[in-house]
């Protein structure tokens, strides 16, 4: 089982097809579990302090707006943990803590720039664009099993 | 005072509880199930689980053992039909609920723009087959300018 | 209960939400988000034609849409985006303008950090608050009987009284107790009037000390100060009809005001930095040995790039101008650099934090310097700039101007 980071973070698509192949999707939903269920934390909706945009300085410098450092504080630690990425370009939406672009940039960024398998796909826009996603998705995920599988 | 000001909204005991997770459940366009049916067959399960039904599919919530061998099942029903997704809020939550809210969550146009072509998805996945697509290149500065002067001409 | 549409990218990823939900709460009012739905996002991303490449600007332009064509009918309007986004600046200000132009929904806009303080909300929230519902007060022009305004700030008090329309008194004392303050303002802008206390029709408080004056005088109209310097400095400056930027550079903080037919829509201060106010210049014609009031025209005549000033600081900045005059260097040059160094440095720390409109009114006690309205226009690359008369009065002649018409006092008599 490999944990695969995937971006746009919160897609449907791209975790069930994951899911469905037995790998762990690194998906945004839980890290925001994580916050919104800890009553300790007062902050509607998302629970996100101003501690948080502060945590954010582990991926941008000060001068970054709050904004991308707070969201930074939830994605990048997905990034972290990732031992494989996904990346689609040309998402049509992203809304919420991909709803900047300049997060967006800067996470895909550091996914391109860890040591582990990226595949990089183009957001489909007919029946035989989707065929080339889902099958290279799944060529994707043969060829990390195959990995896991010699080591 | 309306509910989206409460920052410690009133949820039950589970609803606080890390281990209680909510999946999302979507049928896509297609389908050899209804809502109707995958609801029923999640409560023949017999889990402990809190089931709901939307206007895309349905929603569970629960332990997530309990949650996650559900959709192992359901899954069975029509594997290349039925999508699932993780959801941080649980059902109703006062903070994400466009009941108290107003307008809907940042989440849910996401949901919309991808459920168009979950079509797609399912028939792919039923029927897999190679496909090449041509990749677009913009024109070559040369081919740009005939053209150009063509469309020029044409004019005078 | 005051309905306020956020219209944002997402002020819940800078940890700030508690604090405008919570501004919003403390003056009767409660955040809302304008319905909407993906095809409507596409529909007036389109419409609008701003290119924004973050979906969150999309759906904020989606949602400017959705007030504007009644969609959703919100009693006032938050726009916020994160401090230093250039994309959301621009998408700010244009959605701004949208909203403004084409309902009469009050505007206030806001750019913030994650350490945004609870009281730079609530101000905001309240000028908000109170545009809603005191519409009907705020869209008074003209100023009808006698009347007192008070304006209790952290180093002076000022008194204003006001009859059919014109100024006929004022009044003007350093802030050391606040009622005995506002007594003795009073009592000067009473003087050679023939009217006294027992005369006007109404009192309106503002400033700091507003409900403790408004309190003891009983006043009819307590008001904070972004709403009624506003007013008064557009009433003043005869701008009530369009754009206009109020700027008071005060003693001890500076305050930038963006108004839009008389409203406020949006506003900064600052006090940190005691190079970017008046103190500045204080010390400045101390050294220099002559009166505050000398300095303006003093600084008209001189050049500032003739006087060396490296620093902005009021340690350092003062003795390199010392340094300079010891060189043989004009009082003059001093004087002006002096005035070009605080309009700068309120530059660097405010002014860029909004945008600027056109005329700009520089009210407040340093208004009265030539010199540093001259630098101030200078440095804004040549705008326009107006003094109005009674500039240094004017939180007290726009709360003497919001209360004409509220108080009745005389009708017993």
């Amino acid at each position: 089982m490999v944990k695969i980071a995937l971006y746009p973070p919160n897609s449907l698509i791209l975790a069930d097809l994951l899911e469905r192949r037995g790998h762990t999707p690194l998906v945004l939903q839980k890290q925001i579990r994580q916050k919104i269920k800890d009553p300790e934390i007062d902050s509607p909706p998302m629970n996100i302090t101003e501690e948080d945009p502060i945590k954010g300085l582990k991926y941008a410098a000060i001068e970054v707006p709050s904004g991308v450092r707070g969201r930074m504080s939830i994605i990048g630690p997905l990034i972290d943990e990732a031992e494989a990425a996904i990346v689609v370009d040309n998402a049509p939406y992203g809304f919420g803590c991909i709803g900047c672009a300049r997060t967006n940039e800067l996470s895909i960024f550091l996914l391109r720039n860890k040591d582990i398998p990226v595949l990089e796909l183009t957001y489909p826009t007919n029946q035989d664009e989707t065929y080339v996603m889902v099958n290279k998705i799944n060529e994707f995920v043969d060829s990390l099993e195959q990995t896991a599988g010699e080591e | 005072m309306s509910q989206n000001l409460t920052m410690s909204p009133d949820l039950g005991k589970e609803d606080w509880d890390p281990d209680v997770i909510t999946r999302m459940i979507f049928i896509g366009p297609g389908a050899h199930v209804s809502e109707q049916e995958i609801v029923s067959e999640f409560h023949m399960l017999g889990l402990p689980l809190t089931i709901k039904n939307t206007c895309y599919g349905s929603m569970i919530s629960g332990k997530s053992e309990h949650v996650y061998k559900a959709i192992e099942e359901i899954r069975k029903l029509d594997p290349n039909h039925i999508f699932t997704k993780e959801r941080g809020f649980a059902p109703g939550d006062p903070r994400r609920c466009r009941g108290h809210r107003f307008g809907p969550r940042e989440g849910f146009h996401q949901m919309e723009k991808e459920y168009r072509i979950l079509g797609f998805v399912s028939e792919a996945l039923e029927n897999p087959k190679d496909v090449t697509v041509e990749e677009k290149k913009p024109v070559k500065v040369d081919d740009f300018k005939k053209i150009m002067d063509e469309c020029l001409e044409n004019r005078e | 209960m005051v309905k306020i549409a956020l219209v944002s990218c997402g002020t819940e990823y800078s940890g700030i939400q508690k604090e405008i939900e919570k501004a919003a709460n403390k003056f009767g009012a409660e955040i809302v988000l304008p319905e909407i739905d993906l095809d409507y996002i596409d529909e007036s991303y389109e419409k609008f034609g701003f290119s924004a490449q973050s979906s969150s600007l999309k759906l904020m332009i989606a949602r400017a849409m959705a007030i504007v064509e009644g969609r959703s009918k919100p009693d006032a309007v938050f726009i916020a985006t994160c401090f230093r986004c250039a994309e959301a600046a621009l998408v700010r200000n244009e959605v701004r303008r949208f909203i403004q132009n084409n309902t009469r929904i009050p505007v206030v806009t806001y750019s913030f950090t994650e350490r945004t303080k609870a009281d730079e909300l609530f101000i905001r929230m309240e000028a908000l608050a109170t545009t809603v519902t005191r519409r009907s007060i705020l869209a008074r022009e003209k100023q009808e009987g006698l009347t007192l305004g008070l304006d209790s700030g952290s180093t002076t008090t000022k008194a204003v009284l006001m009859e059919n329309n014109k100024v006929i008194g004022t009044g003007w004392t350093a802030t050391k107790d606040i009622i005995e303050s506002a007594k003795t303002a009073a009592a000067e802008a009473f003087e050679g009037t023939g009217y006294d206390w027992d005369d006007v029709d109404g009192i309106g408080t503002t400033g700091y000390g507003r409900f403790t004056m408004g309190q003891e005088f009983g006043a009819e109209l307590i008001q904070e100060e972004l709403s009624v310097n506003a007013k008064g400095a557009v009433y003043l400056a005869d701008c009530q009809k369009g754009e206009a930027t109020v700027l008071d550079i005060g003693g001890m903080d500076n305050k930038v005001i963006t108004v839009n037919n008389g409203i406020p829509d949006n506003f900064t201060m600052g006090g940190i930095c005691a190079g970017a106010s008046g103190r500045f210049l204080d010390m400045t014609s101390r050294r220099l040995d002559v009166d505050i009031t000398e300095l303006g025209p003093l600084a008209v005549q001189g050049d500032w790039r003739k006087a060396m000033l490296n620093s902005y600081c009021i340690v350092f900045g003062i003795q390199d101008l010392v340094t300079t005059l010891a060189a043989g260097g004009s009082k003059a040059d001093v004087a002006a650099a002096a005035c070009h160094s605080v309009s700068e440095q309120v530059y660097e720390q405010q002014l860029q934090e909004i945008d600027i409109r056109e005329p700009l009114i520089q009210v407040g006690g340093t208004s009265l310097i030539s010199g540093l309205v001259e630098a101030v226009s200078e440095t804004l690359g040549g705008i326009e700039v107006i003094v109005p008369e009674y500039s240094q009065h004017i939180g007290a002649v726009g709360a003497a101007l919001l209360v004409s018409g509220m108080g009745h006092r005389q009708d017993n008599k």
